[in-house]
């Protein structure tokens, strides 16, 4: 009977202890999030290329919209939010549409091969002193289903894909390589 | 040769203006017409359908589960485009294009014009959003202007016509279709 009691004793014993470690590791959580830095999302330039309003909009809200999904910043800000300027771990992208051509929906549906719209957009990450940690063309494209917009929801999800990791590898690896590596799109963008 | 106006007659024309002017401003000013919110109002899902009420110096976008609400104040920019859709969308509308014979083509030459308006606002931190909102065609113009009268901004002051001529040549070829 004691023996019983003892063995008892220890599974709660034994629960307690894991119960207790798993909740140091759920408290310990935000604090590793601290570390990793925010990103400041500025609005889209069209630069010389004539974009409409709502291509401009749709491509800023998209960005902010998966960078919120992917979660890998600890914080994504708007142009202009004061927030941005107080926080210490802040990484700016600049982004300028280089190419635009918009297709037609219906030309797509007709005749399946053409009438495509594809956006390509320069995005520049740079840290909070203008250091330009990384520069990439980004292209966003509706082939056949959906509408115009559909591209620049396209365009974000690549875009997102770029993590506060890659950023740094990227800077660190600046220092061996030449700068005009930045300029040539990597692959699958 | 003398103009003098009697003065029974100015104060007819002064009773005319005084009565007439305040009921066609109060009409220019309230704006509420059926619109899809594409992307940009914060709380609500995107390509959500819903009620787009411009009133007392605030838009509002209401639909079946969330509402959002901007002062109009905060606006910044006001840009009115046009364009086309498909009439069957979604599901059915993607579904249909595998219809056999090139019924899909076919299908797919059914839509229906619409425009969209596009605002650019501020909250209170600073932050720069962004909405899109389809609506009827006629609708996105009377509410650029309720907007504008109720002291939004714009960078394109001009009327929906001459608004177009700044867009791409191939967004006015579907727009023809």
């Amino acid at each position: 009977m004691v023996k019983r009691i003892k063995n008892m004793f220890g599974l709660f014993l034994t629960i307690s202890v894991s119960g207790f470690m798993s909740l140091l590791c759920a408290q310990s959580t935000p604090v590793a999030k601290v570390d990793t830095p925010a990103i400041e999302v500025k609005m889209i330039q069209a630069g010389e290329i004539a974009l409409p309003a709502e291509f401009q909009v749709a491509l800023y809200e998209n960005l902010i919209q998966e960078f919120e999904k992917e979660n890998a910043f600890s914080q994504v800000f708007r142009d202009g939010d004061r927030d941005a300027a107080k926080a210490s771990d802040v990484f700016s992208l600049y982004a300028t549409v280089t190419k635009f051509k918009q297709g037609s929906e219906l030309e797509r549906d007709v005749t399946t091969v053409g009438g495509s719209t594809l956006i390509t957009v320069r995005c520049q990450f740079k840290a909070k002193d203008g250091a330009v940690l990384l520069e990439r063309d980004i292209q966003g494209k509706v082939r056949l289903i959906g509408d115009n917009l559909k591209a620049t929801n396209d365009f974000a999800k690549k875009a997102a894909q770029i993590t506060p990791q890659s950023l740094s590898a990227e800077a660190a690896s600046s220092v061996a390589t030449v700068p005009e590596a930045y300029y040539s799109p990597g692959p699958g963008w | 040769m003398s103009f003098q106006t009697p003065p029974w007659r100015l104060t007819v024309i002064l009773l005319f203006a005084t009565s007439v002017t305040p009921r066609s401003i109060a009409q220019q000013t309230a704006v509420s017409t059926d619109a899809v919110q594409v992307i940009g109002m914060t709380g609500v899902k995107n390509n959500s359908k819903g009620r787009l009420e411009i009133t007392e110096g605030t838009l509002s976008f209401k639909s079946a589960k969330n509402s959002a609400t901007v002062s109009v104040g905060c606006i910044d920019d006001v840009v009115t485009g046009r364009d086309s859709e498909r009439v069957l969308r979604g599901p059915v509308g993607t579904d249909s294009m595998l219809a056999p014979y090139g019924g899909g083509g076919a299908l797919s030459l059914m839509r229906t014009k619409l425009e969209t308006i596009t605002i650019k606002y501020r909250d209170s931190k600073g932050g720069l959003h962004g909405a899109i909102f389809t609506m009827h065609p006629g609708e996105a113009e009377a509410a650029k202007q309720a907007l504008l009268a109720q002291g939004a901004r714009t960078s394109i002051p001009a009327s929906i016509g001459s608004d177009s001529s700044a867009r791409p040549q191939s967004e006015e070829k579907e727009q023809s279709w």
